[in-house]
């Protein structure tokens, strides 16, 4: 049976061509993202604006651009935190194992047990909002989820036969975990990472508007949704263009995670 | 006689910790010489693998004498699938005992691995391929090569044949027979197929329940076996013939 993916091909395109739109916005933005323009206030979608104006008059397009790069920005750093530290922490308890290995675990689980959207609220609303923070909290709630992937992963190879005469050769603990079994398991820790990402898009999203996120110096698409609120009948254009970007992201690596899913199944 | 290359003394062995602890070798010794080849034939469970762990150090809780003669002892496992990395090249798999022995130098790598290939059956043109590219039986000798770069002389072979079919497993066996005369290596090469042992082995021991309860040379055995068990083991392999 030939069975043909389309998964990875759409997910593949679909986040290509936001990543493109999201890599102009950092070099170029057709006007100020800021400029205020008083005879464009809540102008529809146009040639010359055409994901419209909002409500003082600022280009959509250029704010969508500036904002979606943020957005990025934002989802790779909490992906960077989560999963080097999920790597480390994994791949360390799921090697050795032992009883460092289940007190680990069992703190993972408590903090796993919360969502961590929420819990990352808690924390902002106490440490304060901006990017940094923001980071940082949404980072280190990842850790636990990464972990415990990795560590599954490590499991499963660490009685593996290639891996005893590994040790039986003299090839040392450390580049047995990380040059012998981490390649075997990137198929599922790159699946594991579509989910974190979109789950981080998700968590800056809600966070800012929610207000406890970025500063609105440096807008996100959360943080326009939230500006956009307001606005929703008289300019759903406000609304709905960071909206599609946000959807369209998520569900072209959403798309990737399920394609890569779906190979490794037919290989196994 | 030279100096035995294992001396096994009144050996017993443990598996699990606390009220878990059990008892899996009991009072086995044995000895293998240099340029010998040790059977160990046994029904599942009997302790067999247990031994070659012992010997490779795998096995911490341990009591008795155990002596190996012999740096870097390799083992040859069942499961070619399982033994050989998946993400890897061959070129890869067999270069990587050399740098774990320092060999620092690729060129120097590669020569080696090169010497080793045809002595195993292999070819220049494998180097490049992923395990999951080749057959069971080049798959086994990838492993078989691997076990040897580093220059061990004593070689654990744990069923190394018993996952291919009887053509592949008799080229296997000759190959192992040939490597021992050029290399002047010492196996102990563990099976249930009484068949395959008689190929390959001189003298044999025959395990249950953790206790070795015959041993000698292959055919004096295999003519007159002394202990019940060691008859009913013969009697089961040529009901099968
Ligand atoms: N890591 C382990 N922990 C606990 N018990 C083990 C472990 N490995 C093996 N055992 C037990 O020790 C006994 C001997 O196992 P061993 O693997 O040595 O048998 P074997 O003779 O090699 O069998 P087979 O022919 O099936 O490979 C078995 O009862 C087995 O269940
Ligand atoms: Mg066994």
């Amino acid at each position: 049976m030939k069975h043909k993916s389309w998964y990875l091909t759409i997910g593949g395109i679909l986040t290509a061509c936001m990543l493109a739109f999201t890599a102009a916005g950092l070099f170029w933005t057709p006007y100020s993202p800021t400029a205020m323009s008083a005879p464009d206030r809540n102008a529809g979608p146009s040639a010359a604006h055409p994901f419209g104006c909002d409500q003082l008059g600022r280009d959509i397009l250029s704010r969508t651009l500036e904002g979606a790069g943020s957005t990025l920005t934002i989802a790779l750093a909490v992906l960077a935190v989560g999963f080097v530290f999920g790597l480390l922490i994994g791949a360390l308890c799921g090697y050795y194992g032992g009883a460092a290995d289940a007190l680990v675990m069992r703190l993972c689980d408590a903090i796993a047990a919360f969502p961590s959207v929420l819990l990352a609220l808690v924390v902002l609303a106490v440490i304060g909002p901006g990017k940094y923070n923001v980071i940082g909290a949404l980072g280190v709630l990842f850790i636990p989820s990464f972990a415990r992937l990795v560590r599954g992963e490590f499991l499963k190879y660490r009685d593996r036969d290639f891996v005893r005469s590994a040790r039986l050769m003299g090839v040392s603990d450390l580049r047995i975990i990380f040059v012998h079994i981490l390649p075997n398991t990137w198929p599922t820790l790159l699946s594991g990472l579509t989910i974190g990402f979109n789950n981080a898009v998700l968590g800056e999203a809600s966070m800012s508007y929610l207000g406890i996120g970025v500063n609105p110096t440096e807008p996100s698409l959360g943080y326009m949704l939230k500006e956009a609120q307001g606005f929703l009948f008289t300019t759903p254009w406000y609304t709905a263009f960071p909206a599609a970007i946000v959807i369209l992201l998520i569900l072209g690596v959403g798309l990737i995670g399920e394609g890569v899913r779906e190979r490794m199944g037919v290989a196994s | 006689m030279a100096e035995p290359i294992v001396r096994i003394d009144h050996l017993n062995s443990w598996y699990g910790r606390g009220k878990g602890r059990r008892q899996v070798l009991r009072d086995v010794s044995l000895k293998l010489a240099p340029g010998e080849v040790l059977g160990i034939v046994g029904e599942s469970g009997s302790g067999k693998s247990t031994l070659a762990k012992c010997v490779l150090g795998m096995v911490t809780d341990i009591a008795g004498t155990l002596e190996v003669n012999s740096p870097r002892p390799q083992m040859v496992f069942q499961d070619p699938y399982g033994s050989l990395n998946p993400a890897k090249t061959v070129g890869w798999i067999l270069e990587e005992p050399l740098r774990a022995a320092g060999v620092t130098d690729r060129a120097e790598r590669r020569r080696r691995v090169g010497e080793l290939l045809p002595l195993v059956g292999l070819e220049v043109g494998h180097l490049a391929r992923r395990p999951a590219q080749l057959s069971g039986g080049q798959r086994q000798r990838v492993a078989i090569a691997a076990a040897l770069i580093q220059g061990s002389k004593l070689i654990l072979l744990d069923e190394p044949v018993s996952a291919l079919d009887v053509t592949l497993q008799a080229q296997i066996l000759r190959l192992l027979a040939e490597l021992k005369e050029k290399l002047g290596l010492s196996y102990l090469f563990i099976s249930h197929d009484l068949a395959v042992v008689y190929q390959l082995c001189d003298r044999v021991a025959v395990m249950t329940g953790g206790e070795i309860v015959e041993e000698g040379d292959v055919d004096t055995v295999y003519d007159h076996p002394r202990h019940p068990y060691t008859k009913k083991l013969l009697d089961a392999s040529l009901a099968l013939d």
